[in-house]
């Protein structure tokens, strides 16, 4: 009995000290140093599992291990899970562990916060999120976040990143996919050279990846994540959205799916309307004509409203809907402006796509559900016209900065097919300022200049025709910052949206301008259009850097002096030509007295090496200094 | 000729007739206004709120007691599509059980003009949304159909609160033009308010007392006798008494724009709170709840989450024995506990001056809200024998309490009376030190709470300069290269700014940011001072290569002075200015630069030393330039004297900023000897 006794209290204190033993975990002196560096925060663990049951439904596992180091490491958490209808969350907890590894507080599901995920310009969605908010007592500290989801929307299968945040470490970092039956499982890599990523299986119906000991990055300018950060697409040939089963080899049966199974019976118009549009169009019976005036019509009777319930994330309100309420989201307004072309001959398509100033393709190679926005194409002469049809403001056809010079999906009734939008090049995002401005004997300023947009450049300056005055002066005084002392005249715009050009009239003038010292008058001879100097030196930059859309500015200025002053000094002629552009002053004394400024800079878009940088930022900082080259006049 | 001026006058009449004519009776839109293409007085409007009427009724129901019914209904001009965003309309409500609200929407309509006949669409159901926004608060959502340029909307909703304490504020401005706005209260004899208007235009106001009855239904359990049957007696009263109806009209109302420099723009639009003062019912002592400034503090200081928390020490006695070990002197003991309530318990970023875990658990959490924190570290002091005190004060998101009343505070810090003055404590902000409070606090004055209960006025606003002090040892070289060593030391609120916004950046990146702000001269040797020594200056120290700001003109070098240093832009661009300019905290910037120019060069010309005295309420530059042989020194001094620029001294402001960044801009001539 006495023997058995101490059997078991052995047996307990082996217990026990496994139980504390095990209690430590994820110590913060286990981090290698190289991973602290640069980090606010370090990934000990992400292990991602997804399972997928059946073509209806899909379950994933999280297991999130944070190490932070400071406040601004929190971010890195992202100790929260998204649900709606069609997900739902099965598990979610935390645990927190001090510097040591041991716990100090467990957070349960009840005491995360569920608050609506609506923001920005939606109006209405049932998109809920849970997340943890958690203040922390001490740094660094450590959160264990667990949790589960199931959801029947097999379309989406969230792709995988290994790391996603700037200035956090990456200890290990685990996918594992598990598919049941042939459901058509694929994936696609992006970015993953240059990473210490292990492919472990790859079956069709497993894989498993695992990233290991990802230093944390330094963000760079001109670099967007998506162009260098590794990811992992993932999709299913036969998967399941809000409720309908889809199948899709390929881009023309996923159209075709779409479109049969998404827009089918969507683009009822009643007999008022199509006798309003029909009435409209007339006689017209070119396809362009006719598409403009239902644009038009469209613009002034529509406004941009975002309702996302159910398959309504997915699935355009119905045109009869969007013709009572006059408004809708993108997806509505376009399919309500196709059905409106179809009622009057003119076909036109759905076009899938990423909205976004920053281009972004849709995965040409990767069929799968992608994108983000919707446009509308119509059929014209071998290419497409595009059309906006969120936009109330935007010329016909005209793609701006938001869908231009990228690839995307358009949905035809036989299927869909991968284009690329409208490429606009860089002499054509022209501007063109021609001008003239004045001098007096103390140095103030007073002028006018016209400056047409074309282009890319159109959309940076139409807005200005619709913004509050306050709003206006603020523009130009930020534009002509280094006019001290600017006061603004008459400012006309001519907003021209059949040839897409914008013009500016404005009149300008400045108390002394000039710098006085002495008998002489020292000045800026480029009044109008200064390159501002806003290129970072990066110190051993690392990535790649890109310049999205080039563009064209020529100025051609008149310059009358004050009278009694003579030139003492006049700035040579420059010339600069790069792989980056082109840039070109000339300085013409003219036979009245006045000079003729001017000025020619081409910026060339590209993708350029992280070694190319410097000379890059070397070419704006000559151009910065030479915009800022004086001129010196001595009185006579 | 009589007859004459009599029709003028009649024409006139009708004129002024004929104008006030439009109908606020929802329905009644008329063609007028369908056709009116602009704001009469703003062009610029994209819409405007045609007229809006709001009715908060304080009445009796039968099931809930007394509650608030708030009926608003409004008509809305859409001018541009830019005002498109005004067609959609969201109205919050509180959804915990006990103080649950409800909202509803009715008569929703969009109208239009078409062919010269007004068209009526009204809203279906599925253009209303409801949409639970967290676990305390929903929101009902409308958008309004057929919206054009041109569109009048109109819509009713009807709020109903058990809230009867703090009725909704009031806003008769909004960013768009407001023509009428009128908000009428009712309010039965038996409850007193506080009501306050804010703003820069006041509302009329009209009351009026009408006798009126309430109906109390009452059931009674009656037992007949000993062992009798039961039975139930139902009572009805009537009960007269006298309403308040109080009419408050704003008629012509500009549009409210924001402005950079401006404290919260909410303490300039005008609006109306209003706060339950009193409550005397019939046969009852009354209750009083907030009528002056000590009122409200003693009713705050008395609620549970309050002045009980201050009293508790048990929780701390012996880990604050062991930190004030040792310490004697007022100032050390001040800024240990100070210390050791900052590190003990962090702050969860909630404000309040309610306790929201109680200071007890807060300190074995280590983690509580405003009050949670700067309670416990009041009790702390109080219980190191210091005279301690709470101050409760409304931050600057908040705005200015301009009224007695609770609502006015949303935070509470804390205070030590000393010979020297008085202490102000805020142990939420991890690098503020004792009386440098985080900007969130500086918001004019707050209200100190003694034991005794009676209170005072605290100002809030700075007093003890912040500054920035700037040393620069350099040399330039024939090609115009300037290199050179700074110092630069951050003090009181710049170290504080300086150490929230900075100590976690990366280096390199604050380097590249410092780099860019500074026209791209190169840094190099960057070292940093008393990072986390919060009692001393944070001291940057670094060595630069300035090849941007000088010229080299025809064998001249052109220079400023004040080399990459120069402020190049007047922070003040508008022409005009509404409201007050606020730089938080006084200040001075300080410059002291030496300048050695090359061998064989001397100075052709340089700025004049200068001085522009902006006056009591700005402040004064100083820019003073000597050249000794070959050695130049630049002491640029400038001092923004007080916390907050009235519009009236705008211009002034602006004229000081424009001659002190001229001077800084101005040239020193080098020429060869």
């Amino acid at each position: 009995m006495q023997i058995f006794k101490i059997k078991v209290l052995i047996v307990f204190s082996l217990l026990m000290s496994q139980l504390q033993a095990q209690k430590k975990e994820y110590l913060f002196s286990q981090i290698p140093d190289s991973l602290k560096e640069n980090a606010d925060a370090v990934v000990r663990l992400n292990q991602i599992d997804i399972n997928i049951v059946s073509q209806r439904s899909m379950n994933i596992k999280s297991q999130r291990v944070i190490t932070v180091f400071n406040e601004k490491g929190l971010s890195a958490i992202d100790a929260f899970e998204n649900y709606d209808k069609k997900i739902s969350i099965k598990n979610i907890e935390a645990r927190i562990l001090d510097v040591f590894g041991n716990e100090i507080k467990k957070i349960k599901r009840k005491d995360f916060k569920d608050v609506s995920a609506i923001s920005g310009s939606t109006l209405f969605s049932d998109a809920r999120y849970i997340y943890l908010d958690y203040t922390p007592t001490q740094y660094p500290f450590t959160v264990v976040f667990d949790s589960e989801i199931e959801s029947s929307n097999t379309a989406f299968i969230p792709s995988w990143y290994p790391f996603k945040n700037y200035f956090v470490g990456t200890e290990l970092s685990v996918l594992t996919v598990n598919v049941s039956g042939n459901l058509g499982f694929k994936k696609k890599e992006i970015n993953f050279n240059g990473f210490n990523i292990e492919k472990n299986t790859d079956t069709s119906t497993q894989l498993k990846y695992t990233a290991k000991f990802i230093l944390a990055q330094k963000q760079e300018p001109y670099c967007a994540p998506t162009m260098v950060f590794p990811r992992l697409l993932m999709s299913l040939d036969s998967f399941n959205l809000e409720g309908k089963d889809g199948n899709a080899k390929s881009w023309k049966e996923f159209g075709k799916w779409y479109y049969d199974e998404i827009l089918d019976g969507t683009v009822q118009l009643t007999p008022e309307t199509e006798a309003k549009i029909k009435n409209l169009v007339g006689t017209e019976t070119d396809v362009i004509k006719k598409a403009k005036i239902v644009y038009d019509y469209v613009q002034k009777k529509s406004r941009y409203v975002s309702v996302q319930v159910g398959i309504g994330g997915w699935k355009p309100m119905l045109a009869a809907d969007v013709d009572r309420l006059g408004y809708g989201d993108c997806k509505a307004l376009t399919n309500y402006t196709r059905a409106l072309l179809e009622l009057v001959g003119v076909p036109s398509y759905n076009t899938i796509l990423y909205g976004d100033s920053y281009k972004r393709n849709i995965q040409s190679d990767f069929v799968s559900i992608q994108g983000n926005h919707m446009i509308l194409a119509i059929p014209y002469k071998n290419d497409y016209v595009w059309l906006e049809c969120t936009s109330q403001d935007d010329p016909f056809g005209y793609q701006g900065k938001f869908t231009d010079d990228r690839t995307v999906l358009i949905i035809k009734p036989t299927g869909g097919e991968i284009v690329h939008t409208k490429i606009y090049e860089d002499k054509g995002n022209l501007q063109k300022s021609k001008g003239t401005y004045l001098l007096d004997e103390k140095g103030s300023l007073s002028g006018n200049i016209s400056i047409v947009s074309e282009g890319s450049q159109y959309s940076n300056k139409a807005r200005l025709e619709h913004v509050h005055p306050d709003e206006k002066e603020a523009h130009y005084k930020e534009y002509w910052s280094n006019i001290n002392n600017l006061k603004l005249g008459k400012i006309v715009f001519t907003n021209d949206k059949d040839k897409v050009t914008f013009l500016e009239d404005v009149s300008i003038n400045a108390a002394n301008y000039a710098n006085i010292s002495g008998n002489k008058l020292l000045f800026s001879i480029n009044v109008y259009n200064q390159q501002g100097n806003a290129i970072k030196r990066i110190r051993n930059r690392k990535y790649p850097f890109e310049i999205q859309r080039g563009y064209l500015d020529t100025d051609e200025i008149n310059i009358v002096l004050p009278k009694g002053y003579e030139i003492e000094f006049l700035p040579d002629n420059f010339d600069l030509k790069t792989k980056f552009g082109e840039y070109k002053t000339e300085i013409v004394k003219t036979e009245d007295g006045s000079l003729i400024y001017k000025r020619f800079l081409l910026v060339n878009k590209g993708v350029y090496t992280n070694m190319e940088y410097d000379e890059y930022r070397l070419f704006i900082e000559q151009i910065s200094r030479n915009d800022n080259a004086k001129i010196i006049l001595t009185k006579t | 000729m009589k007859s004459e001026i009599l029709i003028s006058i009649i024409i006139l009449f009708l004129c002024t007739y004929s104008m006030k004519a439009q109908d606020f009776r929802l329905g009644k839109v008329s063609i007028e206004e369908l056709k009116e293409k602009v704001h009469p007085k703003d062009s610029s409007a994209v819409a405007a709120v045609l007229f809006e009427k709001g009715v908060s009724n304080l009445i009796y129901n039968q099931t809930s007691g007394f509650e608030i019914e708030l009926v608003v209904k409004a008509r809305i001009k859409i001018y541009k599509k830019e005002g498109y965003e005004w067609a959609n309309k969201a109205v919050r409500y509180y959804l915990e059980n006990s103080l649950r609200e409800k909202v509803v929407f009715s008569d929703v309509a969009t109208y239009n003009l078409v062919n010269g006949k007004i068209e009526k669409t009204k809203l279906k159901s599925d253009g209303e949304f409801d949409e639970v926004i967290n676990k305390y608060w929903g929101q009902k959502k409308i958008a309004l159909p057929n919206v054009k340029e041109g569109s009048v909307i109109e819509y009713e909703y009807a709020l109903h609160t058990p809230s009867i304490g703090n009725p909704r504020d009031w806003y008769f401005q909004s960013d768009i033009p407001v023509n009428y706005s009128e908000y009428v209260t009712l309010v039965p004899e038996y409850f007193i308010f506080n009501t306050n208007v804010k703003g820069f235009i006041r509302p009329t106001i009209n009351v009026v007392k009408n006798t009126k009855s309430i109906r109390i239904d009452s059931k009674e359990r009656v037992t007949n006798g000993f062992g009798g049957a039961v039975s139930t007696n139902f009572t009805s009263d009537n009960i007269n008494y006298t309403e308040t109806r109080t009419t408050y009209l704003a008629e012509n109302m500009p549009a409210i724009k924001e402005e950079v420099f401006v404290n919260n723009i909410k303490n300039y639009t005008t609006s109306l709170e209003q706060e339950l003062s009193m409550t005397q019912f019939p046969n009852s002592m009354p209750k009083m709840y907030s009528t002056n400034w000590d009122a409200v503090v003693e009713t705050i200081y008395k609620y549970d989450d309050f002045g009980p928390e201050l009293n508790k020490t048990g929780y701390f006695e012996d880990d604050l024995n062991q930190i004030l070990k040792g310490v004697t002197t007022l100032e050390e003991k001040i800024a240990a506990i100070f210390t050791f309530a900052k590190t003990k318990v962090k702050w969860n970023g909630y404000y309040g001056y309610s306790c929201e875990e109680g200071v007890r658990k807060a300190y074995k959490n280590g983690a509580g809200n405003v009050a949670d924190i700067n309670l416990m570290l009041t009790a702390m002091l109080r219980y190191s024998d210091l005279n301690a005190n709470p101050v409760l004060l409304s931050t600057r998101s908040n705005g200015i309490s301009f009224f007695p009343n609770r609502t006015a505070f949303n935070y509470v810090i804390a205070a030590v009376e000393t010979d020297k003055g008085l202490i102000l404590l805020d142990a939420t902000e991890k690098y503020a030190v004792p009386n440098i409070l985080p900007l969130r606090d500086l918001n004019w004055f707050g209200r100190l709470i003694r034991k005794n209960g009676t209170s005072e006025n605290v100002n809030l606003m700075p007093e003890i300069n912040s500054r920035e002090f700037v040393s620069v040892i350099s040399a330039i070289d024939s090609e115009g290269v300037i290199n050179g060593k700074v110092k630069q030391y951050h003090v009181n609120h710049e170290a504080l700014k300086f150490r929230q916004k900075h100590l976690l950046t990366n280096k390199d990146n604050y380097l590249e940011s410092l780099e860019s702000r500074n026209s791209n001269i190169e840094i190099d040797d960057y070292e940093r001072e008393n990072e986390l020594d919060l009692s001393k200056p944070v001291i940057e120290n670094y060595s630069f290569r300035d090849n941007k700001t000088s010229e080299v003109i025809n064998g001249k070098i052109y220079m400023s002075p004040m080399a990459f240093f120069a402020v190049k832009e007047n922070p003040f661009k508008q022409e005009v200015r509404e409201y007050p300019v606020d730089f938080g905290y006084p200040i001075q910037e300080k410059y002291t630069i030496s300048l050695k120019i090359p061998e064989g060069y001397e100075v052709e010309s340089m700025p004049k030393s200068m001085t522009v005295d902006g006056g009591e309420k700005i402040g004064f530059f100083r820019f003073v330039i000597a050249n000794n042989n070959g050695q130049i020194q630049i002491v640029s001094t400038s001092d923004i004297y007080s916390s907050i620029v009235t519009p009236e001294y705008y211009a002034t402001l602006k004229d000081f900023f424009q001659k002190s960044i001229e001077k800084q801009n101005e040239k020193i001539v080098l020429k060869k000897i």
